[in-house]
């Protein structure tokens, strides 16, 4: 009887749910790269051209600390040739099946391949680098050399055309510098501080001259104290901020109580608008490139604070 | 097989946390897991305070340490007069919330997050191996084998002892049967189970598997031999039909996972309420004859 009646569920369980999904033949060209972040896919993408089929395990909006795999996450890392990652720690839970990975295929931290002077430490914590490099120009620069020569290395048939591509690409990213040098400087000196929600901004700040101060830390289980609000209140105050910084991945709750308070103090701040900070915007869009990215940012802060 | 592994793993973790589960469940104690699932983050704090890595090894035993902790803490609560759930709330926020003030103290500028050190991902499992006796498999399916192995060895030596000690604790004592040494070795065990789960597969799979096909088993047993052997079966039959509801709507394996327990639950539920009035109805029509 109880027997029975557990059968009758499970049947009426697999009548449900019993069709599978068909596989989506994908169409088939001659490499196939999977790199973890958008950033690193952009650049994948700009390099190989038609020639590779690319794509990334975090979409659009996904924080790198909360990724969560999906189950055609599977197949992209089983059929990739040739597997990209940041490094430095941003795919903490990743890390192990990389290394292990590493022994059938190519397996790249672009992270690893920097020049180790350039990277910023975590703040006191001196073993660990801070993960954020896409905000340096001059590193992204740095992992698109990385990333061409390991994909001449794999793929040598297509030497010429990644080469060509990385000309073009790399002539691409001395515009953006230029257009951001020209963008900042229409901010004065004094405003240049930038306030955002966590701390992912201290490359951007370092290369393009900005103070960065962030509420919360970098780790998201660390929260912010009423100390840290007050003291970002006062900070606000005392510097005459025009704009603070939300940003696509992480909630603004905590800004809009930092303006609430400096408003008690008779100090008007705005909300600059949302940068995108650990992931970039849908794909298709402007904001979906990496370069489109870093000028929407830079628009923003411009605009907010000039 | 990447494929089969994963659901290897999932039949694992079902039938492991569903044999674990029924005296959980049994004891009233089934939030315990959802409480360790918190602790975990004092330990793995302490563990790096301590050794200042932030090496698997130590945070792993910095958990498992943090989950004896939280079951000996709820069981000396419990034994002073305290309710079951109010001693487990308020031993899981208070760790919970030392972990987190510790945090802010001492390790503000790591990236210390339970999520990210200790909690596994069903769908990594195939690519981490390990090879003992010249087998190669994924390290979580060793775990859980051996996690496995060890639950089905403590129920084999104790299982009339802990029948006796779960529904009738006095009499169980009167005749001598070690109570506390026994509650004691079943919360290390479980909670031994759930960090080497959580490490494998992730928290919300393993609280999911170790409460809902316990609690469904319960509906329809009439003996705690056949609650055994239902919740294992459902556990392992959630794993498989989750598996394949997230392929088909390609979402996180784990969440489909613990989807697919809910909704066995409630669909045995509706079906045992359905038999339930037809045999009313049946009744009250005889006797109206």
């Amino acid at each position: 009887m109880v027997m029975k009646r557990f059968l009758g569920v499970m049947v009426l369980m697999m009548l449900l749910f019993g069709c599978s999904a068909e596989n989506s033949a994908t169409e088939k060209k001659e490499g196939v790269v999977v790199a973890t972040t958008g950033h690193i896919a952009d650049v994948i993408k700009e390099i190989g051209g038609d020639h590779l089929t690319v794509s990334a395990l975090m979409g659009p909006g996904v924080d790198p600390h909360l990724y969560k795999a999906t189950q055609s996450d599977l197949s992209k890392l089983e059929n990739a040739e040739v597997i990209f990652y940041n490094g430095l720690q941003l795919e903490g839970q990743m890390l192990d099946i990389f290394d292990q990975m590493s022994k059938d295929k190519t397996v790249l931290a672009v992270g690893d391949r920097l020049d180790k002077a350039k990277l910023l430490d975590s703040e006191d914590e001196g073993l660990l680098h801070d993960p954020h490099i896409w905000f340096n120009i001059d590193l992204w620069k740095q992992v698109v050399d990385a990333v061409t020569k390991t994909l001449v290395a794999e793929y040598p048939a297509f030497k010429d055309d990644f080469k060509a591509n990385e000309k073009t690409y790399l002539e691409k990213l001395d515009e953006l510098q230029a257009y951001a040098k020209k963008r900042i400087s229409e901010v004065p000196d004094k405003q240049r501080i930038l306030v955002t929600a966590h701390d992912a901004f201290n490359y951007f700040g370092e290369s393009q001259g900005f103070e960065v101060r962030g509420l919360q830390g970098l780790s998201t289980e660390a929260e912010y104290g009423v100390k840290d609000v007050q003291e970002m209140v006062d900070f606000l105050v005392d510097n005459k901020i025009k704009a603070i910084f939300v940003e696509s991945s992480v909630s603004d709750k905590a800004m809009k109580a930092v303006i609430e308070g400096a408003k008690q103090k008779g100090h008007e701040v705005a909300i600059g608008g949302e940068l995108f900070s650990d992931a970039m915007g849908a794909e298709g869009t402007e904001e979906g490139t990496y370069v489109g990215m870093y000028q929407h940012n830079i628009d923003t802060i411009v605009d907010a604070l000039k | 097989m990447i494929e089969l592994w994963v659901i290897i793993t999932g039949l694992l973790v079902g039938i492991t946390c569903g044999m674990a589960g029924v005296f959980l469940i049994l004891r009233k104690m089934s939030m315990i897991a959802d409480a360790i699932s918190h602790t975990v983050l004092f330990g793995i704090v302490m563990a790096f305070i301590i050794t200042q890595t932030l090496n698997g090894f130590w945070m792993l035993l910095g958990a498992a340490v943090a989950g004896i902790l939280t079951a000996y803490l709820v069981q000396l609560l419990h034994s002073s007069g305290i309710q079951q759930d109010a001693a487990i709330g308020v031993v899981f926020t208070t760790l919970f919330a030392a972990g987190v003030l510790l945090i802010t103290l001492f390790a503000s500028h790591v990236h210390l997050d339970v999520e990210h050190i200790l909690m596994g991902e069903i769908a990594f499992v195939p690519w981490d191996k390990w090879t003992f006796f010249a087998i190669t498999m994924p390290k979580a399916v060793w775990i859980l084998l051996l996690v496995l192995l060890i639950n089905i060895g403590f129920l084999l030596l104790f299982f009339k002892e802990m029948k006796l000690a779960t529904f009738d604790s006095l009499y169980a004592a009167s005749i001598g049967v070690p109570i506390l040494f026994l509650h004691y070795g079943f919360m290390t065990s479980i909670s031994f189970t759930t960090v080497a789960a959580f490490d494998s597969v992730g928290a919300i799979l393993v609280v999911a598997m170790l409460i809902g096909p316990a609690a469904t088993a319960n509906l329809i047993s009439k003996s705690i031999k056949q609650m055994f052997l239902f919740s294992m079966l459902y556990g392992g039959a959630a794993a498989i039909i989750g598996y394949y509801l997230a392929k088909f709507w390609d979402t996180s394996i784990a969440g489909m996972m613990a989807t697919a327990v809910g909704l066995l639950f409630i669909m045995t539920l509706c079906a045992q309420k359905f038999m339930d009035y037809k045999r009313k109805a049946l009744v009250s029509k005889l006797e109206g004859v």
